[in-house]
């Protein structure tokens, strides 16, 4: 600390930053949460004058959509916690211990994806999915992907995993850079094969920045909307629907109902589930560092 | 020295012949799972519009054309409203301007965090760290009002501040972890010199920070330019379109698009990012994991 107690002159530091973060962020996350309880539509600018209590709450309980878009919102994180992780881990193993010439390359090339933007990905796998798409052609099949039912979310999450691995990858790169080498060294001369090196000292090593891979991958998950909305829009009759869409569409799309207040019930409960998540990962991280 | 080490641990792998067949077929699998989408666009952007549904291999086009980036372009005026060049501007405007404005908050910020005293400090941050989780679609509703109630919906400026109300708790994590590593010896020696705060910050900090500093601005430029939900729901006005924006509705219009058309837009927006990529790589993948390792 530069000075030995609170100088007001030195708020001009942090007072710009901080009027912008209350007033864009702070603020409008906390009227949100108030505005559930009001019933508003788009051309309202009294938004405070039909208090409706938990109306919006109930409209959302008793609409079919909203428990597919919490079922496949919940898909997703799941898709993306687990199977993504997985395939990454897999991936940077391979290529750490692979003795890959060109292993700069090979992540280069599978973390480029990262830097594109959802909505160009999006657009790129929904003509390879289309019924008269490549996919089809390759496989000799004549089918349409995005347009069935039991297999739209999965195709989504593939998608998203495509454009995501990467990032995984090199964060697992970085955790097997500093990992300690003379263990590895050390059964080495006990003679572990390689399957018993990777199970029994990598993958408990990795162990934090598996951990890592998952909480990001978790907070991402529910954050996902533009691949949906670029994809499939919500549909097949809003069956791909994720939260953050099944918000969009209630309060902005064109065509939908335009009930804002039901909008904002929704960001209240995505709201609840990162609390909750938040609040579980900082037990988890107290247990951790008991142990 | 990345690779000396690499080396090391390979040796201890090379002896198994199924570990080193395993990892080819893996590898070149996924190479190709990652490669294949992307060269099929490329490859459907630049075949002549007669033969867009015939190629050798589904890759090597019959005949070679540009046509289709011409369609692609006046198609956006045509049917948006709006050209790529000037959607690339709207994009460049909106990054530039809001990545500038969240880096200069978050420097002066995060050093009032790090070198500073101020009441309620530490629950301020927390505050910020719990806000960085938060999904964007949660303030989509009440942000749409505040910036009505402004009166700066429809302009760049609605989601340059949108921006960075989102973002700035992001900037000033990472530049305030920077900042506290520091050795204190080199505040120290300025404080004796009787430096100010503010020479503090620029003369011995800053020059410091640069790493940090450019890790923030890939971070941010990533988030902001391929942003889409603020873009399109804040700025419908068709002029002041982001690429995504764009790109989204060319993508999803329920007009008929011509195949090749429509590969060509998405070629318009990957191409680039493609060039800084490569350019940049290095900084792309050491500034999303040292962001990544930061939270």
């Amino acid at each position: 600390m530069i000075y030995k107690t609170f100088r007001f002159r030195t708020l001009i530091y942090l007072l710009p930053a901080l009027f912008i973060f209350l007033t864009f962020n702070v603020i409008p996350g906390l009227t949100s949460l108030v505005l559930s309880f009001f019933d508003f539509s788009g051309f309202e600018t009294n938004l405070f004058k039909k208090f409706v209590g938990i109306d919006n709450f109930i409209k959302i309980y008793e609409d079919k959509y909203f428990w597919i878009a919490l079922k496949n919102t919940f898909l997703f994180v799941f898709g993306a916690v687990f199977i993504q992780t997985g395939i990454a881990l897999m991936l940077s193993i391979f290529i750490f211990f692979g003795n890959f010439k060109f292993s700069v390359l090979i992540r280069s090339i599978i973390f480029f994806p990262c830097v594109l933007a959802p909505v160009s990905v999006g657009l790129v796998w929904k003509k390879i999915l289309e019924q008269d798409g490549v996919l089809n052609a390759i496989l000799g099949l004549d089918f349409s992907w995005l347009s069935s039912i039991s297999l739209v979310m999965w195709l989504i999450i593939t998608v998203n995993t495509w454009q995501w691995i990467g990032y995984n990858l090199v964060i697992y790169y970085a955790g097997l850079q500093s990992l300690n080498i003379e263990l590895l060294e050390a059964s080495d001369i006990d003679g572990a094969n390689w399957s018993q090196k990777i199970f029994s000292i990598v993958i408990p090593l990795l162990w934090p920045t598996t951990i890592l891979n998952m909480i990001l991958n978790l907070i991402g998950g529910f954050r996902a909307f533009d691949i949906v909305y670029v994809l499939t829009r919500g549909g097949p009759a809003h069956y791909s629907e994720v939260l953050a869409s099944y918000l969009y569409y209630y309060s902005f799309a064109a065509g939908g109902p335009n009930k804002m207040g039901v909008g904002a019930s929704v960001a209240f409960i995505i709201f609840v589930c990162i609390l909750t998540i938040a609040f579980a990962r900082i037990v988890v991280m107290k247990r951790v560092e008991k142990n | 020295m990345e690779e000396n080490k690499q080396s090391n641990y390979g040796a201890t792998f090379k002896r198994s012949p199924i570990f080193f067949i395993i990892s080819r077929i893996v590898i070149l699998f996924f190479i190709i799972i990652i490669i294949f989408p992307l060269l099929y666009t490329l490859s459907l952007s630049v075949r002549s519009p007669e033969t867009v549904y015939s190629a050798k291999f589904f890759l090597i086009p019959h005949e070679f054309s540009l046509q289709n980036y011409y369609d692609a372009f006046f198609y956006a005026e045509e049917r948006l409203k709006v050209s790529f060049p000037r959607m690339f501007l709207n994009s460049i405007i909106v990054t530039t301007s809001s990545v500038s404005l969240i880096i200069m908050l978050s420097i002066f910020a995060a050093f009032s965090f790090s070198h500073l005293r101020f009441p309620m400090k530490e629950s301020l941050y927390n505050v910020m760290i719990a806000s960085v989780a938060m999904p964007a679609q949660v303030l989509l509703i009440p942000l749409f009002y505040l910036l009505i109630y402004f009166g700066i919906i429809n302009t760049y400026l609605a989601v340059i501040l949108a921006y960075a109300g989102f973002l700035i708790p992001i900037g000033i994590l990472i530049l305030r972890m920077f900042f506290e590593q520091i050795p204190y010896e080199l505040t120290e020696a300025g404080i004796v010199d009787g430096s100010s705060d503010f020479q503090l910050l620029t003369k011995v900090l800053l020059p410091l920070a640069k790493p940090a500093i450019a890790t923030c601005v890939i971070l941010l430029f990533l988030d902001t330019w391929n942003e889409f939900i603020y873009a399109m729901i804040f700025m419908q006005d068709p002029t002041i379109h982001t690429m995504q924006v764009g790109l989204a509705k060319i993508g999803t219009s329920r007009y008929h698009i011509n195949i090749g058309t429509y590969s060509a837009s998405v070629m318009v927006s990957i191409i680039p990012v493609l060039i800084i990529f490569t350019i940049f790589q290095r900084w792309f993948i050491a500034g999303m994991t040292m962001g990544a390792l930061k939270h």
